[in-house]
C-alpha cells in the first residue's frame, strides 16, 4: 500500500500548491493504459504470452487473464508477480528472457504505478495475435460452376457462397425497378419518363447490359453523380475549413475532369500523388493557421489519408502511438509521411517528440519500396508506382470494395475503411480485384459487371433489424436511402427547379481528345466590371448608391438563340426592351438568364438598376455579357453579336418603375467607366460568368447537379457531410431534425410549388394522367388502383394548386421514393 | 362531399403523445443499430458510472468574439480615457461596481446580473491553451467541442454529447437548440459550422438553428402559405398513400420504419401545442420588454420559453462575426459599453425568471467566451501569436484606441448560475497587475466542461468508440469536474 499512498500524496501536492503554469504537467497524471501501457506489454510481453499459446499459461491477453495467472495485484505492486518477474536478478526467472532486451527501469516504474493504481484496462480490449491477414498480391479464384444457367462471374461466386450458407437467393427484380435502381446508382438521377418508356418497350434479350452501358456511357451525369462520392473520399469541396487562410486548395477541376474522361484508376491516383496541376489539395490536405497537434501536421494528414482513401487503412491511431488495433506502427506512419516531407520529421509519440527519425518508406515494402535518399518529387512518383502496383492488390480491392458498398449497400469488407477485416467472401473481392486489374483500371468496367450480375438485379431481402456486424451472412442488396445529392437531383427533375448557377469551377462538358479545354474556355468573358464615374477621391460609391446602366444597340432580325450573364455587387433589376427578366441580391452567385423572347429585330434596349448596399462607401460595381447568335440566311453569312458591359455603356440616376418605364424627367445618359478595381471579385465571378457562358456557347445545358453546388442546409441536414474529414459513408436513417426540414423547409417547399405549378398546367384537368406521370417518374411503376383513387380524390379537379403540391409532397416523402431498392 | 382527409377525432392529443414517447424510445435502438458509434461501458477498467445530474437542462450563454475579462467580470484599476495615457498603464476600461456579495465586485453597466449575484458561481481562473496565432474560431471549435482542432474525427459539440447521452426532455422539443448565429454569409463560417454539429453522432444529435429569435417560430410552422389544416390535411393524405402502398413486405423493415418516424415526429412537432415555446411573440408584453434589448436579449427569452417547456440544452450567441460584438480590435471601450447593455437587462431577468418558475435549481446557466482580452497582450506572455489590434499604438490618443483590443487566454471569467452551483460563490483569481493570468485555481476547458457534464449526470468519462477507438466527453476523458463549485 505504501506506492499508492504516496502517488496519492504526490497527487494531493500538486493539486494543493496552488501555483500553477501553464505548460503541461505529467507527474501528476494517472497512467494512461492505452497510450502508456499498452506498448510496453507489447514490447515486450505479448509476442510470447497472448493468444492460444500464451507461453507457461501466462497470459496477458486480457485483464481477467492476467489476473487468473495470478501475474499482477491490483493495487499493490510489491506483490505482483508481473514485476518480480521483469525484475528479477535470476537469470532464469527474469523476463524477457535474457537474450531479448530487459524492461527499462523508466518502464518498471510506469509498470508498478499502473499496478499500484488498480490495474487499469481499457474496456473490452484484448491483446493476441490477429486472426486475419489480408493477402497482399492479387488473387484469381476459380470460379465455381455455373448453376442454373447463372453464368455471370460474381453469381458463380455468390451462388455457391448461397448453397455453402444455405441461403435462398433472392428472384429477380423487374424491369420497372431495375431501371430506376440502375439509374440512380450510375448517374445518381431519376430515369426520365421517356428513357423509361424507351427501356420498357425494348424487347431485346440483352436490354438490361444496353442500359448500364448507356448510363455509363452518358460521361456528365456519370461524372457528376460520382464526384460526391470522390468529394467525400478525396476531402474536397467548394467551400469549407481552412479556405478562409489559404490553408486548402480544392481538386474540383481535375477531379471532374477526370471522371469525365474516366481515367484509369491507376493513372488517376497516380497523378493524385505525383500531383499534377490542379490535383495538389488532395496531397497538401488542409492546413489550419496557428499551431496544431503532431498528429495534424500536414505530412502526417498525407500519410493518414493516403492509407485511407486508398488503401483502407486506418492510420489515425498509428500516427500517435503503434495502433492497438491493428499492425500499424508509429514508424510506419511516419515513414510514409517522410515520403511527402520536405524536412526531416522528428517522431512525436501521443504528441511530444521522442528521439527518433525514421527515413522515407512504404507500406508494404514486400513489393518494393521508395528510395529514401531520392529527392521528394522523386519520392513522390516511386510511391505513386508502388500504391498502384499490379502486385499491389491492397489498392484494387479497396476500390472494387467501395464501389460493391455503393451498389449492393454493404462491403464485401465491412466499415470499408478498415481493409483488414475479413471478407465475407474473399473469392468475390478478389475475384472483383482482379477483374479491374485485367480491364486496365477501368471503374466503369467494375460498375459494369457488378451491375450485370443476376444478383445485383436481385431484390432487397426484408431487413427487420439492422446487420448485426459479427455475424453478417450475406442476403442479397440491401436497400440503401438516397444520398443528399441524389434526394435534391431527383426533386429538381420532377419540378425542374433546379438552379442555374452552382459553384464547383468547371466546364460541363466532354473534352474530345484532339480538343484541348483551352479551346472551349476561348469563349472568354469579354464583360468588365463598370459603374458610374468615381466622385472626387472616392474610389467607391456610398452604400445605397442606386443607378441605371443601359446600352442599346440594332439587330438585323430575331436572333436564332442568344444567352446572357450577369452579376452585381450588391444588387441589379435586369430589362430588356422593358421587361424585367432577372434580378439577383447577391454577386456571388452569377446567373445566367435567358433574353431570347425579348430580343427584337431593330432596335433593342437593355436596362440594368445596379444598386450598392451597406453604409458607407464600398466596392460596387456590374458585369453583364450577352451572346447572340443570328442566323445563316441566303443574304446573311450568320454572326455571333456580343454585348458586354464596357466604357460604351452608359449611366443614369434615374431608375425605371417596376415596368422598366422611365417615368417624369428623362434620364440624362453619361457614359459608364470602369471600376478601378475589378480584382475585388473578379477571380471568384469571372470564372464562373466564363463557365456559364461556354455552357450557353456550346447549347449543351445540362440541369445543375446538386453535387455542384455547396452544401445548403437541406443537403446537410439530409447527410452531406462537412469535408474536413474524409467519410467514406452516408448516413442510413433520416433523422427527425431532416424531417422538419423536409417537412417545412421554404427551399423544398418552393421547389414543390414550382413542380406543382407546371405538373397542373401540363395535365390540365386530366388528374389521372398525372398521378401516373408522377409514379411513373419518381418511383419507376403505375399507381395502384387503391393509389390512383385516393390520389385523384384529393386532387379533385385540380383547381387547388396547393393539392397539387400536397400530392408532390406526399410522394417525394414515400420511403419507397427515398430508398433505392 | 366529405372531406376524404378528414381528421379521425378519436386520437385525443394525450393519446398521440404517449404513442409518439414510445416510439421515439424505439427511434433510439434504430439509431444505434445503423452503425452508430458504440457506447463503452467502462474506463480503464472502471465501468463508467454517470453522476446523479443536479441539473436537467443548460443554457450557454455564449459571450462570441472574446469577452474581456476586466471589462466585465473581474474588474482591475480603473483607468478612465484620457489622452496621452500610456496602454500598459490600463487594465479595466470601466470602475467597478458593487454587487449582491461582498466580494465581489464587477464592472459599472452589469448592475442587473450585479443584483443577482447572490445567485451564482463566478470563476475568474477560466484558461485556454495558446493555440500558436489567434482564429476565433478554432477557439471556439476548441471550447465547444472539448478539441483543438483539426481532429481526424468530427468531434460533437457539447449541446451534441447531452442530446446524445441524456436525449430529449420533452420528446417534441429538439434536445440541442442553437440560437443566434447565422451560419451563411459571415466571415469564419465554415469553421464555425465545423463546430456547430454532432460529429460522428450524426445529425440527429446535432442542433436546430435558429439565427434570429423573433423568427424561430417559423422554424416549427408549417410552410409560408399553408393553414394548419392544410398541413394536416397533407400529413393524412401521405399516412393514407403509405398505408396503400403495394409492397406491403417492406412496411416492417427498418429502414422504412425508421423513416416513417422520423416523418411522424416532425409532424407530431410541428402540429403540437408545445411549438409554441418557440414565438417569442406570446410573451407578455411586460415581460417581452424586459428581454428586449436586440437579438441576444430575445434569444435569452427564447431560451427561457424553450427550457420551460422541456429543451435540454440551448445556447444563445451574441454572434461571432469577425472585427463585430466581442470581437473588439479598436474601440473597445465603446462596443463593450454597447454590448454591457444588451446583455444585463436579459441575463438577470432569465435568473429571475426561471427561478420564480422553480426552474433554477435545476437549470445550468453558463455565461462563457473563447478566451478574453488585453489591453497590452496577445495570446499569453511569452506567445507567438501576431498582434491583431487595429491601431498598434503606445499610448491613449483617441477614443478608437481605447479597449481591450488584443486576444488574451490566460486568465478568463465564466459565470454559472443555478443547476447546483454554489451561490454567491467566487472561484479562482487573476493576479492583480498585468499579465493578468489566473493565479490559483486555474480551470481549463475540460475541467469546465467536465463540471458542466457533471451537474447534468453525464461522467467526463463517458466514451462512445468510433473508427474502433474510444472517444471521451472530456479529452481522452481527464476532465475533472470541480467539486467546489457543487453546492
Amino acid at each position: 500500500m505504501r506506492s499508492a499512498a504516496l502517488v496519492f500524496y504526490a497527487l494531493l501536492l500538486t493539486m494543493a500548491t496552488g501555483t500553477f503554469s501553464l505548460a503541461a504537467d505529467d507527474a501528476g497524471k494517472p497512467v494512461d493504459f492505452s497510450h502508456d501501457i499498452v506498448p510496453l506489454l507489447k514490447k515486450h510481453c505479448v509476442g510470447c504470452h497472448s493468444g492460444a499459446e500464451a507461453k507457461g499459461g501466462f497470459s496477458v491477453s486480457t485483464r481477467e487473464l492476467l489476473l487468473d495467472a495470478g501475474g499482477a495485484e491490483p493495487g499493490n505492486s510489491a506483490e505482483s508477480y508481473l514485476i518480480e518477474l521483469v525484475t528479477s536478478p535470476d537469470p532464469e526467472l527474469r523476463m524477457p528472457p535474457v537474450d531479448k532486451p530487459g524492461v527499462s527501469d523508466d518502464e518498471i516504474a510506469l509498470l508498478k504505478r499502473w499496478i499500484d493504481e488498480g490495474l487499469k484496462w481499457e474496456d473490452g480490449f484484448a491483446f493476441g495475435p490477429r486472426t486475419y491477414e489480408p493477402p497482399l498480391l492479387p488473387r484469381r479464384p476459380e470460379l465455381p460452376p455455373v448453376v442454373d444457367g447463372r453464368t455471370h462471374a460474381v453469381d458463380r461466386i455468390v451462388d455457391a457462397y448461397f448453397a455453402e450458407q444455405d441461403v435462398e437467393r433472392p428472384i429477380v427484380i423487374d424491369d420497372e425497378r431495375f431501371v430506376r435502381r440502375v439509374s440512380l446508382d450510375l448517374t445518381g438521377l431519376l430515369p426520365t419518363p421517356e428513357i423509361r418508356d424507351e427501356f420498357l418497350a425494348d424487347k431485346s434479350p440483352d436490354k438490361r447490359l444496353l442500359l448500364i452501358r448507356r448510363l455509363l456511357d452518358d460521361d456528365i451525369a456519370y461524372a457528376e453523380h460520382w464526384l460526391s462520392f470522390w468529394n467525400d473520399l478525396l476531402r474536397n469541396d467548394y467551400t469549407g475549413t481552412g479556405f478562409i487562410t489559404g490553408g486548402r486548395k480544392q481538386i474540383t477541376k481535375w477531379l471532374y475532369g477526370t471522371l469525365v474522361a474516366n481515367k484509369p484508376y491507376d493513372q488517376m491516383v497516380q497523378e493524385l500523388l505525383t500531383p499534377v496541376a490542379g490535383a495538389e489539395g488532395f496531397v497538401q490536405g488542409i492546413r489550419w493557421r496557428g499551431s496544431v497537434s503532431a498528429g495534424q501536421r500536414q505530412e502526417i494528414q498525407f500519410a493518414q489519408n493516403v492509407g485511407q482513401a486508398l488503401l483502407g487503412i486506418n492510420l489515425k491511431c498509428a500516427s500517435c502511438h503503434d495502433s492497438f488495433i491493428d499492425r500499424w506502427t508509429l514508424e510506419e506512419t511516419y515513414g510514409l509521411a517522410q515520403i511527402y516531407a520536405t524536412e526531416q520529421l522528428t517522431l512525436h509519440r501521443c504528441d511530444k517528440p521522442v528521439d527518433k527519425t525514421v527515413p522515407a518508406g512504404w507500406l508494404f515494402p514486400e513489393i518494393g519500396n521508395v528510395d529514401s535518399e531520392a529527392d521528394q518529387s522523386e519520392r513522390m512518383k516511386q510511391l505513386a508506382s508502388l500504391v498502384t502496383h499490379p502486385d499491389n492488390g491492397r489498392f484494387t480491392r479497396t476500390i472494387v470494395n467501395r464501389l460493391w458498398h455503393r451498389l449492393m449497400g454493404r462491403g464485401i469488407v465491412h466499415p470499408v475503411d478498415a481493409m483488414h477485416t475479413e471478407p465475407w467472401n474473399a473469392d468475390l473481392l478478389d475475384f472483383l480485384a482482379a477483374d479491374l486489374l485485367d480491364q486496365g483500371f477501368d471503374l466503369k468496367k467494375t460498375l459494369e459487371l457488378i451491375c450485370t450480375s443476376q444478383i445485383y438485379q436481385s431484390e432487397t431481402p426484408a431487413v427487420k433489424s439492422a446487420p448485426d456486424e459479427g455475424s453478417f451472412v450475406f442476403r442479397g442488396p440491401l436497400p440503401r436511402r438516397m444520398t443528399a445529392e441524389q434526394f435534391v437531383d431527383s426533386i429538381w427533375q420532377l419540378t425542374g427547379a433546379a438552379p442555374t448557377q452552382f459553384d464547383a469551377q468547371v466546364i460541363r462538358a466532354v473534352i474530345s481528345e484532339d480538343e484541348t479545354e483551352s479551346s472551349l474556355t476561348e469563349t472568354k468573358l469579354s464583360g468588365k466590371w463598370i459603374w458610374s464615374p468615381a466622385e472626387g477621391q472616392q474610389v467607391w460609391p456610398d452604400g445605397g448608391h442606386q443607378i441605371s446602366l443601359r446600352r442599346e444597340f440594332e439587330l438585323p432580325f430575331q436572333p436564332a438563340r442568344s444567352a446572357a450573364v450577369i452579376t452585381c455587387d450588391n444588387e441589379y433589376i435586369l430589362y430588356v426592351n422593358g421587361k424585367r427578366v432577372a434580378a439577383d441580391p447577391n454577386w456571388e452567385s452569377v446567373e445566367l438568364v435567358g433574353i431570347q423572347a425579348q430580343l427584337r429585330a431593330g432596335k433593342n434596349e437593355i436596362v440594368i438598376v445596379a444598386k450598392n448596399a451597406g453604409s458607407g462607401a464600398n466596392p460596387a460595381g456590374l458585369i453583364f455579357e450577352a451572346r447572340i447568335f443570328l442566323p445563316k440566311t441566303d443574304d446573311e453569312p450568320g454572326a455571333e453579336l456580343t454585348i458586354a458591359t464596357d466604357e460604351g455603356w452608359e449611366w443614369a440616376p434615374q431608375i425605371p418603375d417596376a415596368c422598366g418605364r422611365f417615368r417624369g424627367r428623362k434620364p440624362e445618359w453619361k457614359p459608364a467607366a470602369l471600376v478601378k478595381h475589378p480584382e475585388v471579385w473578379s477571380s471568384r465571378a469571372n470564372p464562373q460568368l466564363q463557365s456559364l457562358l461556354t455552357q450557353a456557347m456550346t447549347g449543351e445545358i445540362h440541369m445543375v447537379r446538386a453535387s455542384l453546388v455547396k452544401a445548403d442546409e437541406l443537403m446537410r441536414a439530409l447527410g452531406r457531410p462537412n469535408r474536413d474529414q474524409m467519410v467514406t459513408s452516408r448516413p442510413t436513417e433520416l433523422t427527425t431534425l431532416e424531417a422538419i426540414d423536409l417537412a417545412n423547409g421554404q427551399r423544398l417547399a418552393d421547389a414543390i410549388a414550382s413542380g406543382a405549378d407546371s405538373a397542373a398546367s401540363r395535365f390540365h384537368g386530366t388528374p389521372d394522367a398525372l398521378v401516373d406521370w408522377l409514379y411513373g417518374f419518381a418511383l419507376s411503376r403505375r399507381p395502384s388502383d387503391d393509389e390512383r383513387k385516393l390520389a385523384i380524390g384529393y386532387l379533385g379537379q385540380m383547381s387547388e394548386p396547393a393539392r397539387v403540391e400536397d400530392v408532390l409532397w406526399a410522394v417525394v416523402m414515400l420511403p419507397e421514393f427515398q430508398l433505392v431498392r | 362531399m366529405t372531406d376524404p382527409m378528414q381528421i379521425d377525432p378519436s386520437i385525443s392529443e394525450e393519446q398521440t403523445r404517449r404513442e409518439f414517447l414510445g416510439k421515439l424510445a424505439a427511434a433510439s435502438t434504430a439509431t444505434l443499430a445503423g452503425g452508430a458509434p458504440r457506447v463503452l461501458s467502462a474506463f480503464d477498467g472502471e465501468a463508467i458510472e454517470h453522476p446523479a445530474p443536479t441539473a436537467d437542462a443548460c443554457i450557454v450563454l455564449w459571450m462570441a468574439g472574446g469577452m474581456a475579462a476586466p471589462d466585465t467580470f473581474d474588474p482591475k484599476r480603473y483607468s478612465p480615457f484620457k489622452p496621452g495615457t500610456p496602454v500598459k498603464d490600463v487594465l479595466s476600461t470601466f470602475p467597478s461596481i458593487d454587487t449582491a456579495v461582498d466580494n465581489i465586485r464587477i464592472c459599472e453597466g452589469l448592475e442587473k446580473i450585479g443584483s443577482v449575484m447572490d445567485r451564482a458561481t463566478l470563476i475568474r481562473s477560466a484558461v485556454q491553451p495558446d493555440l500558436g496565432s489567434i482564429l476565433h474560431s478554432r477557439h471556439q471549435y476548441h471550447w465547444h467541442t472539448g478539441y483543438v482542432p483539426p481532429q481526424t474525427v468530427a468531434c460533437p459539440h457539447i449541446g451534441a454529447w447531452m442530446a446524445k447521452v441524456l436525449g430529449p426532455k420533452n420528446p417534441v422539443i429538439p434536445p440541442f437548440i442553437n440560437i443566434g448565429q447565422r451560419l451563411e454569409g459571415l466571415g469564419e463560417n465554415e469553421e464555425i459550422k465545423a463546430f456547430t454539429q454532432a460529429g460522428f453522432f450524426g445529425s440527429e444529435f446535432g442542433p436546430m438553428n435558429l439565427p434570429f429569435p423573433d423568427q424561430a417560430a417559423k422554424a416549427v410552422r408549417p410552410p409560408r402559405d399553408m393553414t394548419p389544416g392544410r398541413f394536416e390535411n397533407r400529413y393524412r393524405f401521405f399516412r393514407k398513400l403509405v398505408d396503400r402502398t403495394p409492397q406491403r413486405e417492406f412496411m416492417s423493415e427498418f429502414h422504412q420504419e425508421s423513416m416513417l418516424r422520423s416523418i411522424d415526429n416532425a409532424y407530431r412537432l410541428l402540429s403540437s401545442k408545445d411549438r409554441d415555446a418557440f414565438n417569442i411573440s406570446l410573451e407578455p408584453e411586460e415581460s417581452f420588454k424586459k428581454y428586449d434589448t436586440g437579438r441576444f436579449g430575445q434569444g435569452c427569452l427564447l431560451a427561457k420559453r424553450l427550457v420551460e417547456a422541456g429543451a435540454r440544452f440551448v445556447e444563445v450567441t451574441t454572434e461571432y462575426i469577425p472585427f463585430i460584438h466581442w470581437d473588439t480590435h479598436k474601440d473597445g471601450h465603446n462596443t463593450v459599453a454597447r454590448l454591457h447593455s444588451e446583455i444585463d437587462g436579459p441575463i438577470a431577468q432569465l435568473v429571475l425568471d426561471l427561478e420564480a418558475s422553480g426552474l433554477l435549481d435545476r437549470t445550468l446557466i453558463v455565461i462563457a467566451s473563447e478566451f478574453s482580452r488585453d489591453m497590452l497582450i496577445e495570446g499569453v506572455p511569452g506567445s507567438n501569436a501576431n498582434d491583431q489590434a487595429t491601431f498598434k499604438v503606445d499610448t491613449i490618443e483617441e477614443r478608437k484606441h481605447y479597449g481591450q483590443h488584443r486576444h488574451f487566454t490566460g486568465g478568463t471569467s465564466v459565470v454559472m448560475f443555478g443547476g447546483g452551483m454554489k451561490k454567491g460563490f467566487l472561484y479562482g483569481a487573476t493576479a492583480e497587475e498585468r499579465p493578468l493570468v489566473a493565479i490559483e485555481n486555474p480551470v481549463t476547458i475540460s475541467d469546465l466542461h467536465a463540471t458542466m457534464f457533471t451537474a447534468m449526470g453525464i461522467s467526463p468519462k463517458t466514451a462512445y468508440e468510433i473508427e474502433r477507438r474510444p472517444f471521451y466527453a472530456t479529452e481522452d476523458g481527464t476532465g475533472r469536474s470541480v467539486a467546489e463549485l457543487f453546492a
